[in-house]
């Protein structure tokens, strides 16, 4: 497998196929959690957890799943790992659980991860699905943290817990309720459109 | 090999392989996300009874439970209760301490609720909630103070503060504290559960 293949697999998902700007994939948590930073991250690297090793797995098993029982079986192998990381994190990083509350079983219905299985681990080797997912996890988490950094700063003056904004700045609740997400992701996927067309326009 | 068989191999292993594997991480994480849901439980109640060294649990209910706080010596310094109240959104945990006669409440504390951020999740902050509600006559009904005051001094010794805009969140809390109260009080005279036999002994 030539390096420049795995560098496109790996690239892919940062821009031209970013879960979030681009494929509008996995809205329900990146809508939901994406209220604070630390949020953001925790939520960004459950996911990846789970879609690396769902990716791994899956691609691995690709020749031995007869294709009528493919979708039941990567639920199967993704709603194990899910709970990998659920149990972990309610045991070691209690207060990080109790913030996510049900978003961290919900990543089950991840399109993301549902989505990479199907079009990309179940047709391709380990390696470049590895790649693939590792790639595409990257993309979620920039997008999350972008939008919990303008979220946070916006919706209540700080940036990881900290006070960034003065006294002066009265916080815009709106931004951590459920409207301030939609407009957030709103102005994000404008931005990424906006970008796209002048890479374009360049060309 | 026959495909229908092959698809039931599969599955059927997928699920034995995964079932196997969850089982296995239950068994070892299970005592600590236990212990972590104790710990925080033990750490409010000795917030909410203060000078609590130990304490033990008495009754226990679908979402309300009775603590006592013990001293050092086991002496008993009062009740922390447990318990839920309808709030704006979803259940509101909430913890509150009392002493052992039922007529005063310490201090409260919520320990789980999700209200609407900037309005009825103040209920979980200090300045503009928790601090009206400590040491509070409970003799009778608990009553609403409206408009809030600034000061936890200015208010009547069986009055508690409102959140401006946020009225459903603290009427919630103070209506749960008070039917709660109540049943304790209905709970310790039928003899439910044993506080004094086991501060006698």
């Amino acid at each position: 497998m030539p390096a420049k293949s795995f560098e496109q697999d790996f690239n892919k998902g940062l821009w031209t196929e970013n879960p979030v700007s681009r494929q509008l994939l996995g809205m329900c948590s990146t809508l939901a959690i994406t209220n604070a930073i630390m949020n953001g991250v925790a939520m960004g690297l459950a996911v990846s957890f789970v879609l690396v090793f769902s990716s791994l797995l899956i691609s691995l098993l690709r020749k031995l799943i007869p294709n009528q029982v493919r979708i039941a079986s990567y639920i199967v192998v993704i709603a194990t790992f899910v709970t990998l990381a659920d149990r972990f994190l309610a045991a070691y990083f209690p207060s990080m659980s109790k913030n996510l509350g049900p978003y961290v079983p919900l990543i089950v219905v991840n399109c993301i991860i549902l989505g990479r299985a199907e079009a990309f681990a179940s047709k391709n080797t380990v390696s470049t699905s590895v790649v693939d997912a590792l790639g595409m996890s990257l993309g979620y988490i920039l997008a999350l943290l972008i939008l919990s950094s303008i979220r946070e700063i916006l919706g209540s003056g700080t940036l990881l817990g900290y006070k960034v904004l003065g006294t002066w700045f009265e916080p815009w609740i709106i931004m951590i309720l459920p409207p301030g997400a939609f407009i957030a992701l709103g102005l994000l996927i404008a931005a990424a459109n906006l970008i796209e067309r002048k890479i374009k326009l360049g060309r | 090999m026959r495909l229908s068989s092959r698809m039931i191999i599969v599955l059927t292993s997928i699920g034995l392989i995964s079932g196997g594997l969850l089982v296995s991480v239950n068994s070892l994480t299970k005592e600590r996300i236990g212990l972590n849901k104790q710990l925080e439980i033990e750490e409010a109640i000795t917030q909410v009874v203060p000078g609590t060294k130990t304490s033990q649990k008495l009754y226990e209910e679908k979402d309300f439970a009775i603590y006592a706080g013990k001293s050092d010596d086991g002496r008993s310094l009062g009740f922390a209760i447990q318990t839920a109240a309808g709030g704006f959104q979803d259940k509101i945990i909430l913890l509150f301490g009392s002493n052992p006669s039922l007529t005063k409440i310490n201090s409260l504390r919520i320990l789980d609720q999700k209200e609407t951020p900037g309005l009825g999740a103040k209920i979980t902050n200090y300045d503009s909630f928790l601090k009206f509600w400590e040491n509070k006559d409970c003799t009778g009904a608990l009553r609403l103070h409206k408009p809030p005051l600034s000061s936890p001094d200015q208010l009547a010794p069986s009055e508690v503060n409102t959140i401006t805009g946020a009225t459903v969140s603290s009427e919630a809390v103070l209506n749960c504290v008070n039917s709660s109260l109540e049943k304790v009080r209905k709970l310790k005279s039928e003899g439910k559960f044993g506080f004094e036999e086991k501060n006698a002994r």
